[in-house]
């Protein structure tokens, strides 16, 4: 019998999970794996295809393109990761304090936090690269700072959830501070929640540095990272258009995988996203021991 | 309603004077000194040098700057730019109908195929078609702006040659044929979200009860779908709609640069770049400026549109 109450096992968001373990392990490994040096030179491959020499051609020096992807994803990933951070450095106390204390404080804040978000990131991250120069630096203080406000207000929502509990009111009546209440009860509680956010936040960030260094506002020569060889490899779009393919595909398939992952994982966390039986596709209705049993199956699968 | 709409149109201005302060101090943040940007390759007297300062009022302090400026702006009196030599409205004035073009297209695009992908998912709610094009809602959210547009340029341009791989057209007219591959890329992030917010609700509207008594009553699929559904599933669509046309005048950004198409966004790149700081505010504010008022007219719409958040609105003043 097929029903649908089985729970769908999250195939997808495990395939992507992997995926994406498979490309951080890859670019982490890289001087381990790559068939070429970092800049390695090698004027006789200028623009070549594709072999078995060069798994995805060469660019114009004659530098192994698969090798630059794997060297270019350490300077994305740990920048996008850097970014991530220090949002969450900034906008996690910020949104936790804010939430609990409540008052003059968290109207500033708040108020605060919805004028920036009124401001576009991609505005906000250009000003700021204005503002702090140009170069990777710039960008991930940049970046980092416009998704501080999204940020805090998810963890200040949670909070103001959160404080009204059973639980840290009797952290409350015991007498600890509000800061180890903050920091060592309520904090864990939704730490789940914002690491999704987190890891949705990391997604967004690999997208956006992919763009300030395609602008040419990133990283700058001879360093490289998806964005930057994207851009590059435009130039030889007729001749070699691997170049700024191969780059974009990595960026998509990262991003993709991340945000699959993260769907995954919060369908996980909250059955009511999970799909619902149907029973409208059955010929003849079900027994009402069928549904029991369904039922009680259904309930076990859940965890009742 | 003209009680809210004037309370509304009140709370835009000090939202856009502090904007404007905060755009003109961070801006100023940078170490970058605009007269050695000037002056480019030749070297500058030490006499041109502070004439050239004075020139720009770079000697005064940063709060009479500021007044200069923004009352200069007022007056409809746009800064000088330093690379240009020329005030920055007239630079703008020929590259913002491009943009505004590309937007008003990609938007047209975004939301057609959005309510059209949108209702066919809902309607096929987790049968293969659904799962396909819920897909491909994702990948595009995946995909940045500007990879897209470098793929449909190899292809419709490069490979196919049906359309120009650079540049924008001389009018309006021209500017349809020109545009519509940029106006296809910088649309598809914002077909995205609009798809599956379409797709949600109006699997959410489907499940209410009205809906049921409608089909009890023999009303046919469709007329349930088109007449009574999708009022309820418009209003959330066209909120996210207009705040991403909002971020999309902000992206279009990325897809003038693929193209070349010199709208704004390729001016503010360059301002950027070297360190134009009149460029940079004015553009700046003004895209600012365009973002609030759109965010102003959704709200406005969102009011007028749905009588539950009028009543509630307008009693709670």
């Amino acid at each position: 019998m097929k029903t649908a109450n089985m729970a769908r096992p999250p195939v997808v968001a495990i395939i992507a999970g992997a995926l994406l373990a498979l490309i951080i392990i890859a670019c982490a490994a890289a001087p381990l794996i790559a068939p070429y040096g970092m800049s390695e030179q090698n004027l006789k491959d200028s623009l070549a295809s594709p072999s078995a020499k060069h798994l995805l051609g060469a660019d114009k020096m004659g530098r192994d393109l698969f090798t630059r992807i794997l060297y270019g994803g350490r300077v994305t990933l740990i920048s996008a990761v850097g970014v991530v951070t220090l949002s969450a450095v900034i906008g996690i106390p910020l949104g936790l304090i804010s939430g609990y204390f409540g008052g003059m404080l968290d109207a500033i804040v708040s108020r605060f936090c919805d004028m920036l978000i009124a401001f576009p990131s991609l505005l906000l991250a250009l000003v700021l690269v204005f503002a702090f120069g140009r170069g990777l630096g710039g960008a991930v203080v940049a970046m980092g700072i416009a998704f501080v406000p999204m940020l805090v207000r998810v963890v200040r929502s949670l909070t103001l959830v959160e404080k009204n509990k059973t639980y840290v009111e009797a952290a409350r009546s015991i007498g600890f501070s509000p800061m180890y209440i903050i920091f060592k009860h309520i904090f864990p509680n939704c730490a789940a929640t914002i690491a999704v956010q987190f890891a949705l936040d990391l997604g967004y960030a690999i997208l956006s540095l992919a763009g300030l260094s395609f602008l040419g506002l990133g990283v700058q020569p001879p360093t490289a990272d998806w964005g930057a060889m994207l851009s590059e490899g435009r130039d030889f779009l007729l001749p070699a258009p691997w170049l700024a393919l191969c780059p974009g595909l990595v960026i998509v398939l990262s991003v993709l995988c991340i945000n699959t992952l993260c769907d995954g994982i919060q369908q996980y966390l909250d059955p009511a996203q999970q799909p619902l039986p149907s029973f409208r596709r059955r010929e003849k209705p079900l027994e009402a021991a069928e549904v029991r049993a369904a039922n009680l199956k259904e309930g076990a699968a859940r965890g009742e | 309603m003209a009680r809210y709409i004037l309370r509304r149109v009140a709370a835009f201005i000090p939202a856009l004077i502090i904007s404007s302060i905060f755009i003109f101090f961070m801006v100023r943040l940078t170490g970058a000194d605009p007269i050695t940007s000037l002056q480019g390759t030749q070297r500058l007297s030490e006499e041109s040098r502070i004439a050239l300062t004075r020139e720009f009022h770079l000697d005064k302090s940063l709060a009479e700057q500021y007044f200069i400026w923004i009352g200069g702006m007022l007056r409809g009196k746009f800064p000088v730019s330093f690379k240009y030599r020329q005030p920055v409205d007239r630079l703008i004035a020929s590259r913002l109908p491009t943009t505004l073009q590309l937007v008003g297209m990609s938007f047209i695009f975004a939301v057609f195929f959005a309510i059209t992908i949108g209702l066919i998912c809902a309607a096929n709610k987790n049968k293969a078609v659904d799962r396909i094009l819920s897909a491909v809602l994702v990948l595009f959210a995946s995909t940045p702006s500007f990879l897209l547009a470098i793929v449909l340029m190899l292809v419709f341009s490069l490979k196919l040659g049906w359309f120009p791989s650079f540049g924008a057209g001389h009018n309006f007219r021209e500017n349809l044929y020109y545009l519509l591959l940029p106006s296809l890329s910088l649309g598809a992030a914002m077909m995205s979200l609009m798809g599956r917010v379409t797709r949600s609700r109006m699997i959410e509207e489907l499940g209410a009860d009205y809906v049921c008594a409608e089909i009890a009553k023999g009303t046919p699929r469709h007329v349930i779908m088109f007449r009574h559904c999708l009022k309820g599933v418009l209003i959330p669509v066209v909120t996210i709609g207009g705040l991403q046309l909002g971020g999309a005048i902000v992206g279009a950004v990325m897809v003038e640069s693929v193209f070349a198409l010199g709208g704004i966004g390729d001016l503010l790149i360059a301002g950027i770049k070297s360190a134009d700081y009149p460029i940079v505010q004015s553009i700046v504010i003004l895209m600012t400026m365009l973002f609030l008022f759109l965010n102003l007219v959704v709200d406005i719409a969102y009011t007028a549109l749905d009588p539950r958040i009028r009543a509630e609105r307008i009693t709670s003043q």
